[in-house]
């Protein structure tokens, strides 16, 4: 059987489909502000038996296409088991959420906790602090990781942190040093998440920004834990669809 | 419906922002609560006094003021209503769950308030609450810091603010206190509506009381059942309307939907399949039209079967023992039965964490939502012992921090469901 | 114009953070074979704790660093205050802490009182219910008897004994100490100023826990030096600069950044009107009552705290004290999501504007630096409204 993956994040479509427990096609794109559009997009062309969405447009497409949705939660926490089947401690950090989960002995998820409705530490927070300072989101942590000290940024909220951004620059410090103190504040907003679920062990680290090295390196700096980021950490969450859909036949619909 | 435009501009509303307010209530009331499917027969009497809730109700109100009533309104559950009821009082609930106004509110109110308060006084600035306006006192009780202070704000824009000073541990003084504080309540009742408390009328408000703590009783009792009789959105708002309605009436609705609902368990008639994950809230009240919450659970796939919250079993589950034949005595009951509130502004609170574990057992539920109002300290800070307790015992929990917006609702239905999700793997 | 004179205290710690000064007399009572007591709050009756022997120590903290490490427990819409607090006491950092033998607590705000109850499994706690509404009679009694169950706890874990007689005598010496520190505070009303927020506040830090007898030398120089800089023709801070009354929750420590930004805009501070200033100070407990726990418990409930509710005294002992330090402005600190003082606060800003015709500004802030920069230019625009 093929079985389809569709996640809907609040930046980026990713669709997974699967045949025989391989990967035989992974796809990305836009949201935009028609996230069924982008979904259709991507669908294109595409054959599968069954389908499952998820992330936070996935009710969107219940509607429309009358397919079976299983939370983000959830299909992150499939998704890095069959990835790092030993893995208990998921950390993704997306474009609007940041989720940490813990899983039990059999890989079933145990707890999760996600940051309140503020932007706050998310990729989406990242992408303006980086446009504040002047950075593509390729340079930016490479600059932060270049810098031999850092400016502590206080705020968390992405208005003022971006204010204070600017009133740094405004006194003369130096990009980097104000870089890394970005990166720092986001890794400590993530790692209070971790620590509250997930108190020991290794952290499976998914979703848009585990692309960026320097959070990578803070996490287990901060922890002092090692942290693992799979090839494609944005896919996580589509492939964990992709594995629900295959479990459940397409039939069994987790949450009508 | 009548036109009640008269009575509402009488009572000093301000009629464009009350007809806004009305509207949102009336949309709000369809999508949610219109749209179950399954509901029973018996909760078109609660839809009725929803719909009425602002109209024929406040009329009943002018009409026992008019025949030389009082009536009283308050915020929390340890102002007794048998007290008001034996001087022949009208008791209101006053708390409000709408974001109404809070930019009114916010001008003489921190932002960074629960919103339940900045509610009140979005209300009160708004002039759109009309049992507010129809109270001849309103009762503050100091149990949190917010309220406590609040009130000082309060008290200049309405008629006649009474404060009441509650304990906050469960010690011998704090007993004592609570005591004085309701000898004293009392009379200023009697002096506000120049009437005499007797043995005799105490007696009968009491036993007005325990009959409608009864009837939400059964109520609960019936929710054991899987599938569930109600929906936990019915049934929160048959505990909203116990603290508006006319209390005969309203038992005596109660006790008939009750029939009803025995007829279903019998059958093994429900609102949602057997088998569908039951769940019990835990946590700050739920006022009208705070429904958002319950809304989401009911519509990612499970059902609440409890409510362990002031609007639910800890407002309602003890009855004041009909003991003693004198005032005092009957007043040492009713203070008894107040004290036992374990709610989170008392220090420490152990009761409540053993109390949810019960509800969790007696009700066959799978979960517990742990709901803190935002800004709220004493709820918040005590889900964490909640919450450790419990899932020491193997009861799963989510802990949630939400407001009145709208603007988290995809937050919080992916928590939700994932919470779901877990209940179903386990 | 400023020139350099010798500090009021001038010993080893003379600039530096007053917890260090504080520590060391603590760890030196230690060796003595003092016990020490946690306390949280100004409600705290240290005359009846000297009195059994006992040593109080200050747990309140007011670092950022700790902050973190408490949120994975507390939720983040706590007063800083508390988060610190607790944050020290899970990491096993908070010296004070490590020195108290018990900790005692009052039902103050709901945060605390919430967050005490985190922290009864580490050490003997004793939580005392403090009344809300000080003005009855009731309140008194009660607190009455809170004092002496206290007393009882104490006794129980220390074996410690003290008599009526002996709290009696504590009274008067604590009693001593209040006059001597309103000594203090006179030459703060002066104009031109002649001592600083900082000075002031290392005096008042001291002071909290310790008795008049260990207070006398301190001050009685302090008080020398203070005549002396009159006589001499000392002014303290710039020619004509606003005397700013800081008024709210206690500060110190990384909200001392509030103090810092007024006077880099120019200010200078007269009065610090928190209870890690002036307010343990200035009133003073009825001697020779005959009841001396009666008469702490009255005036431990004058103290214008706001859990307190009505807290009209906060009005009349504002009035007092403008009259006395004749500031050109007040500033009111509020510490973020400490709601009591954050809802009184519309209540202040009212009285002095309209009562003391004084402009006002409400700062609610936190133990971070992020709102230095706002801070400072709504400080500077309250001080060019002088
Ligand atoms: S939660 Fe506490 S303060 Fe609120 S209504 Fe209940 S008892 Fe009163
Ligand atoms: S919900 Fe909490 S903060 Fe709000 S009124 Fe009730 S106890 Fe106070
Ligand atoms: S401000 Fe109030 S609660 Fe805080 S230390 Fe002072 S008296 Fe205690
Ligand atoms: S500052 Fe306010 S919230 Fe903080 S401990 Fe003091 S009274 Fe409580």
């Amino acid at each position: 059987m093929r079985t389809a993956g569709l996640d809907i994040g609040s930046r980026t479509v990713k669709l997974v489909v699967i045949e025989q427990g391989e990967t035989v096609l992974t796809r990305k794109g836009l949201t935009s502000h028609d996230p069924l559009e982008a979904a259709r997009a991507l669908m294109e062309g595409v054959n599968y038996d069954t389908i499952v969405a998820t992330g936070y447009g996935r009710h969107l497409l219940k509607e429309h296409l009358d397919c079976p949705v299983i939370s983000e939660i959830k299909a992150f926490a499939l998704g890095a088991k069959a990835i790092y089947p030993t893995c208990r401690v998921i950390l993704d950090i997306g474009g609007q959420d940041t989720k940490a989960i813990s899983l039990n002995e059999a890989g079933e998820m145990s707890k999760f906790e996600m940051n309140d409705k503020c932007a706050a530490g998310t990729g989406r927070f990242l992408e303006i602090m980086a446009a504040a300072l002047g950075y593509t989101l390729e340079e930016f942590p490479k600059a932060a990781l270049s810098a031999g000290r850092f400016e502590k940024i206080n705020s968390m909220c992405t208005v003022f942190a971006e204010s204070e951004v600017i009133s740094l620059t405004a006194k003369g410090a130096a990009r980097p040093e104000v870089a890394l103190g970005i990166h720092r504040a986001i890794v400590s907003r993530s790692t209070t998440l971790l620590k509250r679920i997930a108190p020991s062990g290794e952290v499976f680290f998914a979703g848009g920004v585990a692309l960026n090295g320097c959070v990578e390196t803070l996490i287990a700096e901060d922890l002092g834990r090692p942290v693992f980021v799979p090839p494609d950490p944005q896919m996580v969450g589509a492939l964990g669809a992709a594995l629900h859909a295959l479990k459940s036949g397409g039939r069994e619909d987790a949450t009508p | 419906m009548s036109d009640y435009t008269q009575m509402w501009s009488d009572l000093g509303l301000d009629l464009k922002g009350h007809d806004a307010l009305l509207s949102v209530l009336g949309g709000a009331y369809q999508d949610i609560f219109l749209s179950q499917k399954n509901r029973p027969e018996g909760m078109k009497y609660f839809d009725f006094v929803m719909s009425e809730v602002h109209g024929l109700r406040i009329k009943e109100l002018m009409d026992a003021k008019a025949q030389g009533r009082i009536v009283v309104g308050s915020y929390c559950v340890f102002v007794p209503e048998e007290l008001i009821l034996a001087v022949d009082g009208v008791s209101v609930g006053l708390c409000a769950g709408a974001e109404f106004n809070f930019e009114g509110a916010e001008e003489v109110v921190p932002r960074n308030l629960c919103p339940l308060i900045k509610s009140a006084f979005g209300f009160k600035r708004g002039l759109v609450c009309p049992y507010l306006e129809a109270s001849d006192i309103v009762v503050g009780e100091n149990t949190c810091d917010g309220k406590k202070k609040s009130y000082e704000v309060l008290g200049p824009m309405v008629k006649d603010l009474y404060i009441m000073d509650l304990p906050q541990m469960k010690s011998g003084p704090g007993r004592a206190l609570l005591k004085e504080e309701y000898a004293k309540f009392l009379t200023r009742l009697e002096e506000k509506s120049g009437r005499k408390v007797t043995a005799e009328s105490l007696k009968k408000g009491i036993a007005t009381v325990n009959a409608k703590r009864q009837a939400v009783k059964r109520l609960a009792e019936l929710r054991k059942a899987d599938p569930a009789p109600i929906s936990g959105l019915d049934a929160l708002l048959v505990n909203q309307v116990f603290f508006y309605d006319d209390p005969v009436r309203f038992t005596a609705s109660v006790n008939t939907l009750c029939d009803e609902l025995e007829e279903r368990v019998k059958k093994g008639e429900g609102v949602l399949p057997k088998g569908t994950p039951r769940l019990v809230i835990s946590g700050c009240p739920m006022a009208v039209p705070n429904w958002k919450v319950p809304f989401i659970i009911e519509t990612s796939g499970a059902v609440i079967v409890g409510e362990e919250s002031c609007v639910g079993e800890r407002g309602t589950r003890w009855l004041t023992e009909a003991q003693g034949a004198t005032l005092p005595e009957m007043l040492d009951a009713v203070t008894e039965r107040y004290f036992n509130i374990d709610c989170a502004v008392f220090t420490p609170n152990p009761s409540r964490i053993d109390h949810v574990r019960d509800m969790f057992g007696r009700y066959g539920a799978r979960g517990v939502i742990h709901y803190s109002l935002q800004f709220c300290q004493p709820y918040l800070v005590e889900s964490g012992p909640v919450e450790t307790a419990l899932e020491g015992s193997g009861i799963p929990v989510l802990r949630l921090e939400t407001d009145y917006s709208q603007e988290d609702m995809g937050q919080l239905k992916t928590r939700i469901e994932a919470f779901v999700e877990r209940i179903h793997q386990g | 114009m400023s020139r350099t004179v010798e500090p009021l205290i001038n010993d080893e710690y003379t600039g530096g953070p007053p917890t260090k000064r504080v520590l060391a007399r603590l760890q030196e009572k230690r060796k003595e074979g003092r016990k020490v007591a946690g306390v949280y709050c100004g409600y705290a009756p240290t005359e009846l704790i000297l009195a059994m022997g006992i040593s109080p120590a200050t747990l309140c903290a007011f670092s950022n660093a700790t902050i973190e490490a408490a949120e994975t427990v507390l939720p983040a819409n706590l007063c800083p205050l508390i988060k610190s607090s607790y944050g020290f006491i899970i990491t096993d950092t908070c010296p004070f802490y490590g020195l108290a033998d018990v900790v005692i607590g009052e039902t103050t705000c709901d945060g605390k009182k919430k967050m005490f109850e985190l922290i009864t499994d580490l050490k003997p706690t004793w939580i005392m219910d403090l009344p809300q509404v000080p003005d009855q009679e009731e309140a008194i009694t009660n607190w009455t008897a809170m004092i002496r169950k206290l007393e009882g706890f104490l006794e129980t874990t220390f074996g410690a004994r003290t008599t009526d007689d002996g709290i009696e005598d504590s009274i008067r010496d604590i009693n001593r100490r209040n006059a001597m520190m309103r000594e203090v505070f006179e030459f703060a009303a002066l104009r031109p100023a002649i001592v600083g927020w900082r000075e002031m506040y290392d005096l008042t830090f001291l002071a909290q826990g310790s008795s008049g007898k260990d207070m006398e030398p301190v001050l009685t120089e302090a008080l020398r030096k203070l005549e002396e800089r009159r006589d001499g023709g000392y002014s303290y801070g710039p020619a004509g600069a606003p005397r700013v009354m800081v008024t709210g929750c206690p500060v110190g420590g990384d909200a001392e950044k509030v103090f810092a930004i007024i006077e880099e805009a120019g200010g200078v501070i007269v009065a610090l009107d928190a209870c890690s200033g002036f307010k343990p100070y200035m009133t003073d407990t009825a001697e020779g009552t005959g009841d001396p726990v009666r008469a702490l418990a009255e005036r431990y409930l004058k103290i214008p705290c706001s859990c307190m509710t009505p807290n009209a005294r906060r009005l009349t002992e504002m009035t007092r004290l403008i009259e006395k330090m004749r500031p050109d402005a007040v500033i009111d600190v509020v510490l973020q999501a400490c709601h009591s003082f954050n809802i009184e606060s519309h209540k202040v800003g009212e009285h002095v504007e309209k009562v003391h015709g004084l402009p006002f500004l409400k700062i609610v802030t936190d133990f971070s630096l992020g709102d230095v920069e706002q801070i400072r230019t709504r400080v500077e625009a309250l001080l060019e409204s002088c």
